[in-house]
């Protein structure tokens, strides 16, 4: 199975840029950027950790929560047996191609993969989000399953810039009405759509 | 905002589980009686009270066992499934 990278993003088709100026100003308020290019794995089972570990990557200890890989990336625990790993194109082709262990199974990831944040995400997130983020501190590297106006989605709280920022994946058959109803709110919050590197 | 607590992920509304019926052994198939076996098939057991049930939580299809009173719709208590025994 490939697991690079996606040849198109979900929401390839809508996720266009405004001039650079209005995204400069936009992710001051709430940017909202499409990342579902980034190449990614995923797998499950009960010999998924150990498969993970013997190619040398870091295994979160808890369920829902996240480790940096090295060279960018991340390898995040979804549940007790799940892995969800991002990061450079040549990690995610040797997970690929590497042939897997007794017990663990792959999980197709075509997600729609989004960033969002700015000084008013908050705002967002009590409109569309079951969960308070408020509390989490994304020092302890929080992983967060729920739902988002309807979607099951998994969250990683962060910050960039000094602003509060999440990360957000979500199966990409639901790509267009998430990012079209999260844009909608960012617009409505002063916002709007950003490349990723404007959070940088 | 009815909220249900999941063993995993926590206190979330109840929008995001989805209930999958009671926890009822399976007979024997082998040796069930006919009746034994078409009882446990087509009959369900409407009757409120104290019942173990199957919920999932859906944004991470986390499953688990709740605890409910379904006379009073109180759930009691949620844990991980630990086997037949």
């Amino acid at each position: 199975m490939s697991a690079n990278a996606l040849a198109v993003s979900p929401v390839a088709e809508i996720a266009t840029l405004p001039d650079p100026a209005a995204q400069k100003a936009a992710v001051a308020k709430l940017g909202i950027a499409d990342q579902s290019l980034t190449p990614r794995h995923g797998c499950k089972g009960p010999g998924a950790a150990a498969w993970l570990e013997s190619l040398g990557l870091p295994i979160p200890p808890q369920p829902n929560s996240w480790l940096p890989v090295d060279g960018g990336g991340l390898i995040a625990r979804l549940g007790f047996t799940e892995f969800l790993v991002e990061g450079p194109a040549t990690l995610i082709a040797r997970l690929a191609s590497t042939p897997r262990s007794t017990g663990v199974y792959p999980v197709l990831r075509q997600d729609v993969a989004l960033l969002l944040g700015g000084a008013r995400l908050d705002e967002l997130l009590r409109q569309t989000c079951n969960v308070n983020f408020r509390p989490l501190d994304p020092a302890a590297r929080p992983v967060v399953l729920t739902s988002m106006v309807g979607v099951g989605v998994t969250a990683i709280p962060e910050f960039r810039n000094g602003q509060p920022a999440v990360r957000i994946w979500c199966d990409g058959s639901y790509g267009h009405y998430l990012w079209e109803t999260l844009l909608d709110i960012a617009v409505e919050l002063g916002g709007g759509a950003v490349a990723p590197h404007s959070f940088n | 905002m009815k909220i249900m607590t999941c063993p995993l992920n926590g206190p979330r509304p109840v929008s995001e589980f989805h209930y999958w019926g009671e926890v009822r052994p399976m007979p024997d198939p082998a040796t069930a009686s006919d009746d034994t076996w078409a009882d446990y098939v087509f009959n369900r057991n409407g009757a409120p009270g104290l019942k173990k049930e199957w919920w999932c939580h859906t944004p991470s299809n986390t499953w688990f066992i709740a605890e409910r009173d379904t006379e009073k719709d109180v759930v009691l208590k949620t844990y991980f499934y630990e086997g037949d025994q």
